[in-house]
C-alpha cells in the first residue's frame, strides 16, 4: 500500500525527471523502506516534488513574476489610499494643472512600481541562487 | 593547463557529499547513499528525491556520468555513477576552498579572548 502511494508520489514528478530517475527512486524505496522506514522517504518524496516543479522548471519565474505584480498592486494601492487622505491639499496644489497632476502621479506610480519590482527580483534571486547554489 | 572551477562552487552539502560518495569508486543510488550517511556518521542522510535532483544538476554540468553495469545480471533500476575528470577536479577545488575556510576559521579562534572560568 504505501509503495503504492510512493509510486504515485514519484509519478507526479515532472516528466523528464520521472523518465530518467521514477525506477532507480522505486527500487531504493524497496531497499530502504523495510530497514529506515517509509516516512522520511515520503518526506523527502515532497520536498523533491515541490523542488522539482518550482525550482528546476522555471514554474518559480511565473511565481515571481505575479508575486511581483501583486506586490506592485499593493505598494501602489497603499500610495493611492495614502495619497487620498491628504487629496485636499493636494488638489488645492494642483488645481491649476490637473493633467500635470496626472501625469506626475503615473510617473511617480511606474517609477515606485519599478523600483519594488527591481528590488523583489534581486532579492528573491540571490536567496534562491543561494539555496541552489548557483 | 589548469581549468577554472570557482563557477560551480561553493557546493551544496548534497552535491559535495554526493561528489565525496563517487570519489574513491563508481557506486549506484542506493550505495551512494549509504555512502554518505557513513562518511558523515549518520548525521547527513540523502533521500532519493535530494539525492536525483543532485545528481541530474551534476550530471547536466558534466561532473558525473552514467558508469556501465558491473554485472550483466544487475538489477535494471540499478545504475551505476562516476565522477568525471571535472567533478573530480572541482571536488579538488571544493575540498581546497573548505581548507582555506578552516585556516581562517582556527586563526580567528586562536585570536579570540579566552572567558574568564
Amino acid at each position: 500500500m504505501t509503495r503504492t502511494l510512493y509510486g504515485c508520489l514519484v509519478r507526479l514528478h515532472p516528466p523528464a525527471f520521472r523518465r530518467e530517475f521514477a525506477g532507480e527512486m522505486l527500487w531504493i524505496y524497496d531497499e530502504a523502506a523495510p530497514s529506515g522506514g517509509a516516512a522520511p522517504l515520503f518526506l523527502d518524496g515532497f520536498v523533491s516534488l515541490a523542488r522539482q516543479w518550482f525550482l528546476r522548471s522555471g514554474y518559480w519565474k511565473i511565481l515571481a513574476a505575479l508575486a511581483g505584480g501583486l506586490f506592485q498592486v499593493m505598494i501602489g494601492g497603499a500610495i493611492m489610499l495614502r495619497i487620498g487622505q491628504h487629496r485636499a491639499q493636494l488638489t488645492h496644489y494642483m488645481a491649476g494643472n490637473t493633467e500635470l497632476a496626472t501625469l506626475v502621479r503615473l510617473v511617480a506610480f511606474t517609477a515606485i512600481g519599478l523600483l519594488a519590482a527591481v528590488i523583489f527580483l534581486v532579492f528573491w534571486w540571490r536567496k534562491l541562487a543561494r539555496r541552489i547554489g548557483v | 593547463m589548469l581549468e577554472d572551477f570557482s563557477s560551480y562552487l561553493p557546493l551544496s552539502p548534497a552535491s559535495l557529499h554526493i561528489l565525496l560518495a563517487l570519489a574513491g569508486e563508481e557506486r549506484h543510488g542506493y550505495g551512494m547513499m549509504q555512502e554518505v550517511a557513513r562518511q558523515s556518521e549518520g548525521q547527513y542522510k540523502l533521500g532519493p528525491g535530494t539525492l536525483y535532483d543532485n545528481l541530474q544538476k551534476l550530471t547536466s554540468h558534466g561532473l558525473v556520468e552514467q558508469a556501465p553495469h558491473r554485472r550483466p545480471d544487475d538489477d535494471p533500476r540499478r545504475r551505476y555513477y562516476r565522477l568525471t575528470a571535472a567533478g573530480r577536479g572541482v571536488l579538488t577545488a571544493e575540498i581546497a576552498r573548505l581548507e582555506s575556510v578552516i585556516h581562517e576559521a582556527r586563526m580567528h579562534l586562536r585570536t579570540l579572548p579566552r572567558r574568564a572560568s
